[in-house]
């Protein structure tokens, strides 16, 4: 075990080469891995396997790496580190099916001249002057144009992004670099700490189109959607015919020509021969049409990434048989309108009120969706909850997150589901992830505990909680108004209802600071009539107080108490279970 | 559990598809039924003017045109006495629905197509319809010598991008001449910013462009003809030519199976591509705007070259200086095929007004000045045996109107396509009770879902 684990860091020493700068960490972690605990037993859990029925009381027990056992009465071993899972849910790791984590910000392509003669590997390596985008070396074609990148090449696993898709309840990712239009073939990495070799699951996955165009106006071609169109197609051509002239080279090279090497063509061809999915980035009905369009016209394997409108489009998407990598950054409300605003057009109100519904239009279409936070990790359990609540069934929620995005990416057979003998990637939730107020308390990664933490730059938690039922008084203008306010929380998000005197209304854009500033806005039923209100306030312990503001009313205030003992969705990954080494 | 109960409450009021498309402008005409427009003044453009006429549209083509003509049965039967009927408006220079105009990295990007960026559901389409229109020619801009490829359009709102392309239109390219092509004020900033300067500063160097790319055309084309010739003989083990998408359609032009859409201002430049085309044995199709076109009209109408340009619009910029409004008249008094187009949203609403215009300015006929707006816009975009005019075999791509087209106080009422409602004002006013509708329900889901974190405003 230790050998093997010694060989691949001397393997990776030799594929890294010796200026690589991540080489001693990766030597100390695996001076760490001697000493860490590599057996486990979540005892006392509820067990969401994602396939067959849920078992309410039982036991996922881990070795190295692996899921060894799973069941009511599953024996924990004697080596085993016990994690006592009361009152959690075993759910299997989720897997973020699109984005760019891991991935340099400066991703090839953000302006800057062709890649034609000597990028070399000098300019490929990270470190290299920030002025450089990252292209691949001895490439005939600019960056941006590059298919042969791999995104493992790029691949930072000190990531700060990790740390907030790990909130989220993410284990595994899909990667790929993040702009230019052939950005490079992908990987599906684990998230958790420790070298890149340690962390792929696959690679390359496949081949990620963005249709973005890589410099602005002024720079080389392409720079509108209309040359992004025009230099994939060539580009796609080029590979066909390099496939041709490299056959007819290779079938008889007496006495011809020899042809040039291009890299990137050749990086095309897996793709052309459909052994290699392409995905494809497209929100708007008519992005993903033409996305759809030139598949066609290559006979591409498409795979749609975004798909914001794909409702509207379900019908071909299920027909061509076109996996959906949904985002869940659902649009947003903007910040509160002034009076005077223009009403929000038709199309922006459809798209916000849409997007929730969009998940449970295409699994009932019969289109393959496996789901993608689009980069809002703050919002993706809310979002979640709330593909829920309209129409996704749980289990093609859970399915969406795991097995889809397994089986998409080829890792069926090792991802996706809390089953003897697949890699141990583990969810743990206090609550029900579908339901508000669940938090993910803690991950198992390859086997290894990730402590959750909050994400970078919001400190370490959400200390604050206001989830349960408030017996508030409201007083406005004088007279006081008795009301009962019952919060949820899903990170600093808040959503309830206010029912009293005041009427009965649904609050919105309610929000929790770690701090403890609570602000929120509901409809009120006041003699005049209904107006909104919007109340600002702190939270100390079980008591909320601040003030009321209501355009063309004197300013009130409120102040409420907590009877019952704050509601589910406590404190946020203070790790629970046993003490487990550190993973930083 | 509220929550749910609206949102469900709001999913069964939207619930059905044809309600939610209507709202979106798309016409509820299911199947184009047999369509008989009785008693309307038919402005047929080319077979002048039909009073107390009949129109019967079926199959989407006019299939009779009469006095008296009886209803079959189940047919839609529109009473237009007191009103108009003409042609389809035809716009040979437009913008709309283009989400991408210019790709001007490059002086020739003749490997880019309109037609890969047209968004269906840009709302000025309807705008548009709603003037009359039914045809446009959505061009690359003017950027660089030799720009992209055009796609002709017919205005069928609400469908996919494939239902619109006018089908069996020849297709053509944009080339651009003179200041927009040398481009002082972006060159200026391009220096400014330490870019590149893009070739050609100048017109003698947008002509050397010129010939330049239709002598790689004429090599491409020769590497291909050989390779094709090779492979009739029946030679083996051959592998064909790189194919090239920039001299695709240069290609095409050499052989006139592409129309080229010219911009240009001056009469010089104007020469200079006529006579470039003569070398390279094509034909400009259309010379878009051309403000000083009436200088060499003669010049204009040997080469059989039509041009588009601006009823009253000039002055601009330096090169549009020497316009005048008798342009058109002149034009066509020399023989040329002449058209006013918009290149504009805004314009193309009321392209019917530009074209009454060239009544006082030159005194063209009603028919002549009509025909600028349609039969001689379709003969630019080579549909003439499909659209521009009302004739039995044609089309069924009109407007009724409730006055005189050419008259400021007349607006359309129903606009058809294929025989098709694409737009009709008593439908639109139907329509704005139900996207009231819509919104209140939009509203009321948005709110109900709404746990959003929004940003915060103090």
């Amino acid at each position: 075990m230790q050998i093997r684990r010694s060989l691949t860091a001397t393997t990776a020493m030799l594929l890294v080469g010796v200026a690589a700068p991540s080489m001693a960490a990766a030597q100390l972690g695996v001076q760490q891995e001697r000493n860490a605990p590599s057996t486990y037993a979540i005892t006392n859990a509820r067990i969401v396997p994602g396939t067959g029925a849920t078992i309410e009381r039982g036991t996922v027990v881990i070795r190295d790496g692996v899921i060894t056992a799973v069941g009511a009465s599953a024996a924990v071993p004697s080596d085993a580190r016990t994690v006592d899972g009361t009152g959690l849910t075993v759910y299997p790791g989720f897997i973020e099916a699109f984005g760019s984590l891991g991935m340099p910000s400066r991703s090839n392509g953000n302006g800057g001249r062709g890649g034609r003669p000597g990028g070399g590997p000098q300019a490929f390596f990270r470190g290299q002057q920030q002025e450089q985008p990252d292209g691949a070396p001895n490439s005939l074609h600019p960056p941006g144009q590059q298919p042969e990148i791999l995104a493992v090449d790029l691949l930072d696993p000190a990531d700060d992004a990790f740390t907030a898709a790990q909130a989220a309840g993410f284990t595994a990712a899909l990667t790929a670099p993040a702009s230019g239009i052939f950005v490079g073939q992908s990987a599906v990495i684990s998230l958790r700490d420790g070298a890149v070799q340690e962390l792929v699951l696959r690679s390359p996955v496949a081949m990620h189109i963005g249709f973005t165009t890589s410099r602005g106006f002024g720079g080389g071609f392409p720079n509108s959607l209309l040359g992004v169109f025009a230099a994939l197609r060539q580009m796609l051509l080029d590979a066909q015919h390099y496939a041709a002239v490299q056959a007819a080279y290779t079938a008889n090279p007496r006495g011809r020509a020899r042809p040039e090497l291009d890299p990137s063509l050749a990086a095309l061809q897996p793709a052309l021969a459909r052994q290699m999915p392409v995905v494809m980035t497209a929100n708007s009905e008519r992005e993903i049409a033409r996305a759809l369009d030139l598949a066609k016209e290559f006979n591409l394997r498409a795979v749609i990434a975004g798909g914001q409108e794909a409702y509207k489009i379900a019908d071909r998407l299920k027909a061509e048989n076109v996996p959906v990598l949904l985002s869940m950054d659902f649009p947003e409300r903007p910040a509160r309108r002034g009076p005077d605003a223009e009403p929000e057009p038709l199309r922006v109100l459809r798209e916000r009120v849409e997007a929730p519904r969009t998940p449970a239009r295409l699994v009932d279409a019969g289109v393959q969706v496996a789901l993608q936070s689009g980069g809002g990790y703050d919002d993706f359990l809310a979002n979640l909850q709330r593909a829920v609540e309209n129409g996704l069934s749980r289990q093609a929620a859970l399915r969406a997150l795991t097995v889809a995005p397994a089986e998409l990416f080829g890792l069926g057979d090792r991802l996706g589901t809390v089953e003897a003998g697949k890699i141990a990637n583990l969810t743990l939730v206090r609550g029900d992830v579908f339901e508000p107020g669940a938090t993910v308390t803690q991950l198992f990664v390859d086997g290894r505990p990730v402590t959750v933490r909050a994400a970078a730059g919001r400190g370490e938690g959400t200390t604050a909680t206001a989830a349960g039922t408030w017996t508030v008084t409201v007083t406005l203008e004088g007279s006081d108004h008795p009301v009962t306010l019952g919060l949820q929380q899903s990170g600093e998000t808040l959503r309830g209802t206010l029912q009293g005197t005041l009427g009965t209304a649904q609050i919105s854009n309610g929000s929790l600071t770690p701090e403890g500033e609570l602000r929120f806005t509901s409809t009120v039923t006041l003699p005049a009539g209904s107006e909104e209100a919007t109340f600002v306030g702190t939270l100390t312990g079980n008591t909320i107080r601040g003030t009321v503001t209501i355009v063309g009313h004197d300013p009130g205030t409120f102040v409420g108490t907590r009877p019952e003992a704050r509601g589910p969705g406590g404190a946020r990954g203070q790790g629970r279970g046993a003490g487990r080494p550190p993973q930083r | 559990m509220k929550t749910t109960l609206v949102v469900a409450a709001a999913l069964a009021a939207l619930g059905a598809a044809p309600q939610a498309a209507a709202a979106q402008g798309r016409p509820a005409d299911a199947a184009a039924p047999v369509t008989l427009i009785r008693n309307a003044t038919v402005l047929t453009v080319t077979k002048g003017t039909l009073p107390n006429t009949d129109l019967l549209l079926r199959d989407g083509k006019i299939a009779q045109i009469g006095q008296n003509l009886s209803a079959p049965t189940g047919a839609r039967v529109i009473d237009a006495t007191g009103k108009y009927v003409m042609p389809g408006i035809v716009d040979p220079h437009s913008h709309t629905m283009a989400d991408a105009i210019n790709e001007g990295s490059l002086s020739v990007t003749s490997m880019v197509r309109i037609q890969d960026v047209l968004n269906p559901t840009d709302v000025s389409i309807y705008r548009q319809l709603a003037g009359g229109v039914t045809t446009i020619n959505v061009l690359h801009g003017s950027a660089n010598t030799i720009g992209g490829q055009n796609a002709t359009v017919k205005l069928k709102y609400g469908r996919d991008v494939d239902e619109m392309l006018f089908p069996g239109a020849p297709p053509g390219i944009k080339f651009a001449l003179g200041e927009n092509v040398t481009r002082k004020s972006s060159q200026e900033r391009s220096r400014v910013m330490g870019q590149p300067l893009r070739y050609p500063a100048t017109r003698m160097g947008q002509e050397e462009i010129l010939r330049d790319a239709f002598m790689r055309a004429r090599d491409y084309k020769a590497a291909w003809d050989d390779y094709r010739a090779r492979v009739a003989k029946g030679e083996k083990n051959l592998v064909a030519p790189r194919r090239d998408l920039e001299l695709e359609p240069l290609v095409e032009v050499l052989e006139g199976k592409r129309l080229v859409h010219a911009h240009s201002y001056r009469a010089d430049e104007m020469l200079m591509l006529l006579n470039l085309a003569k070398e390279f044995g094509f034909t400009v199709k259309t010379l878009q705007h051309g403000l000083e076109g009436y200088k060499i009209a003669s010049e204009i109408a040997a080469a059989g070259t039509g041009l588009s340009t601006f009823a009253d619009s000039w002055s601009y910029k330096i090169e549009a200086y020497d316009a005048i409004p008798y342009n058109v008249a002149i034009l066509m008094r020399h023989g040329v095929v002449a058209t006013i187009n918009s290149d504009s949203d805004e314009r193309a609403r009321r392209l019917n007004i530009d074209a009454a215009k060239l009544m006082r300015y030159g005194g063209l006929t009603e028919d002549e000045a009509l025909k600028t707006i349609t039969y001689n816009g379709a003969i630019q975009l080579g549909v003439q045996d499909r659209v521009g005019s009302i004739e039995v075999g044609k089309d069924a791509d009109l407007a009724i109107w409730n006055g005189h087209p050419l008259s400021v106080y007349s607006n359309v009422e129903t606009t058809f396509i294929d025989g098709e409602i694409f737009f009709d004002k008593q439908r639109d006013l139907a329509m704005r009770a139900e996207q009231a509708r819509e919104r209140a329900e939009l509203e009321r889901a948005d709110a109900a879902g709404s746990g959003r974190r929004a940003a915060i405003v103090p």
